[in-house]
């Protein structure tokens, strides 16, 4: 018989008994209840309402099995080192969610639960997507291998740029700023997240004055060259239409903003790149809203995770070194999450599970944000070949323009590919190898007076927990 | 023309060409020789010089058929790449020599 009334949410969804199957989708949340909240009780009310549950019992709930459709808490562990703080394990059934939707998994698991009113701040650290559900997405058009062979480069992290300024250049002095960098040496240049059509440079002349200069620089140098048009767009009708014209253009690469387009027309494009042979640069405009404050968001691995399944060839994922928020551990604990096709459970990088790609492409990881010349032996030592270190400020500022900005980041970075080769110590080394470069290179040499004493030494605000030892 | 991995760099010189040489045989990669008169960035088939060196661990090995492929074709561009079975695809390339910079 039907008992209508509230129930506490631990009765049914605490489980601290359950073994999860291979086929649950698993996520760790962070969580802080009010203080007069159970922690099971903010835990269970965290896997009910992501899942099957609502705040009082419903006649309905008899029409149904809560046993199979349910998310279950299977356990809960005190944060070490900070007061009413807990990590609640969550297991979800894979049945919750749609074959290969990205924004099906994102609308349950981080609908209701973050505005919660019993949970005083809650953060998604991690996700388990067991194999079953990650074959169910395409992921990557490309992934790494392909995109070093379709472009002919090997043996060393690829270089971009980011055209500066962000903003107000015409479409032809913007491609004349992109053909200087491509023929200094740069693999590649970059539309900024905030150029899209504006009225100063519409989309049309940007793509035809770009491609007129990478087909240049292509001729020019005897390398393949790319830029990434940006194609995120007001809706899918004129992102498609952008991706298709670059395409008839010849462009290798397209760019597409995944957060702020959204993940339904971020894998419209996907799919349309794999259709259509076309590299996918992702840029992560919104991120650092979601993912930066330790206690209440989504952490970045978990934004990683659901790019690589929805697909992309490149991610920002920080620099570690240069100018934008990222603790070395935790950014290297995500490269390994969009490049390995196995990540193994490591809380001191904040990884909470161990993942299996099933032979889903990998993502190149792209490291930008203030980073010069300097920074080429810790980055290269960092993120080792398969990346895109990208130059922006650090090509175009150089003293003698963009074209030696590029050829001194160039140099820079084949000198210390070399050195590693040849078994020097990266970290202990680099100024006397970038020094001694410089010796053939008066672009390195101008672009090392010029830089030399710009660092950015803040402290990381998203940091791993203390382990006890 | 740079042609891409170390043409931003001065000509490798001969120790240079070995070490790098040794990293590569050392990550137990499989060397093979392509050459080409004409290089062209989109062309992915250059003429490889006899079969990639299967199971050769020796350095000096990959430079006596470098030497051979360049007495054999002195106008060419010699391209050495580094095959990984696992990923099954090169993951090393680069011109060893050029020939304007003839010996």
């Amino acid at each position: 018989m039907f008992e209508a009334g509230v129930r506490e949410y631990r009765e049914i969804y605490w489980t601290p008994g359950y073994h999860p199957r291979e086929t649950d989708i698993l996520a760790a949340f962070r969580l802080i209840p009010q203080p007069d909240v159970a922690p099971e009780e903010a835990a269970a009310a965290v896997a009910a309402e992501s899942s099957t549950a609502t705040w009082t019992t419903v006649w309905t709930d008899y029409l149904t099995t809560l046993e199979r459709y349910k998310a279950r808490v299977y356990d809960l562990e005190p944060v070490p080192g900070r007061d009413n703080q807990y990590l609640a394990y969550i297991a979800y059934p894979m049945e919750l969610f749609e074959e290969g939707s990205v924004t099906s998994m994102m609308a349950s698991i981080t609908g209701n639960v973050f505005g919660f009113k019993a949970i005083r701040a809650l953060r998604l650290e991690d996700l388990r997507i067991p194999v079953a559900y990650v074959k169910t997405f395409q992921g990557p058009p490309n992934g790494i291998q392909i995109e070093r062979d379709k472009l002919n480069k090997y043996g060393r992290p690829l270089l971009g740029a980011t055209l500066k300024p962000k903003l107000g250049l015409s479409a032809r002095n913007y491609g004349r700023a992109c053909f200087e960098l491509l023929a200094g040496g740069l693999d590649f240049t970059k539309d900024d997240e905030n150029i899209t059509s504006q009225p100063f440079m519409r989309w049309g002349d940007r793509f035809e004055f770009v491609m007129e200069a990478v087909r240049k620089a292509e001729q020019e140098t005897g390398e393949r060259k790319g830029h990434y048009l940006n194609v995120t767009a007001p809706d899918c009708g004129q992102m498609l239409e952008r991706a298709e014209a670059a395409r008839q253009l010849g462009a290798p690469i397209i760019m597409h903003d995944y957060l702020v387009g959204g993940f339904s027309a971020h894998q419209t494009l996907s799919h349309w790149c794999r259709r259509n042979g076309m590299l996918l640069h992702v840029h992560r405009a919104l991120h650092a809203v979601i993912d930066r404050q330790k206690d209440h968001g989504i952490h970045f691995r978990v934004l990683a995770k659901w790019l690589r399944l929805a697909g992309g060839d490149h991610l920002h994922t920080g620099t570690v070194v240069g100018k934008l928020e990222g603790d070395r551990g935790t950014t290297l604990g995500v490269v390994d999450l969009l490049r390995e096709d196995f990540v193994a459970a490591d809380r001191s990088r904040g990884i909470y599970f161990d993942q299996e790609w099933a032979s889903l492409p990998a993502v190149m990881p792209a490291a930008s944000g203030g980073i010069h010349v300097w920074h080429m032996p810790a980055l290269v030592d960092i993120f080792g070949d398969d990346s895109v270190l990208q130059f922006g400020g650090g090509s175009a500022g150089h003293p003698m323009g963009s074209r030696a900005g590029a050829t001194a980041n160039r140099v820079a970075l084949e000198a210390c590919v070399a050195a590693r080769n040849e078994g020097r110590d990266l970290a202990a080394e680099g100024t006397q190898i970038l020094e001694q470069a410089a010796q053939r290179s008066p672009e390195l040499a101008a672009a090392l007076d010029t830089w030399r004493e710009i660092k950015f030494d803040f402290e990381s605000v998203d940091t791993p927990d203390v382990m006890p030892a | 023309m740079k042609l891409e991995t170390f043409s931003y760099l001065p000509e490798l010189t001969a120790e240079q060409l070995e070490r790098q040489i040794s990293a590569i045989v050392g990550r137990e990669l499989v060397v093979g020789i392509e050459f080409s008169t004409a290089p062209d960035p989109r062309d992915h088939y250059w003429t490889m010089w006899k079969l990639p060196l299967f199971g050769n661990a020796d350095t000096g090995a990959v430079l006596a058929e470098l030497e051979a492929c360049r007495l054999a074709h002195p106008d060419a561009y010699i391209k050495l790449n580094g095959y990984d079975a696992v990923r099954q695809g090169q993951v090393v390339s680069f011109v060893a020599h050029r020939p304007e910079r003839r010996v």
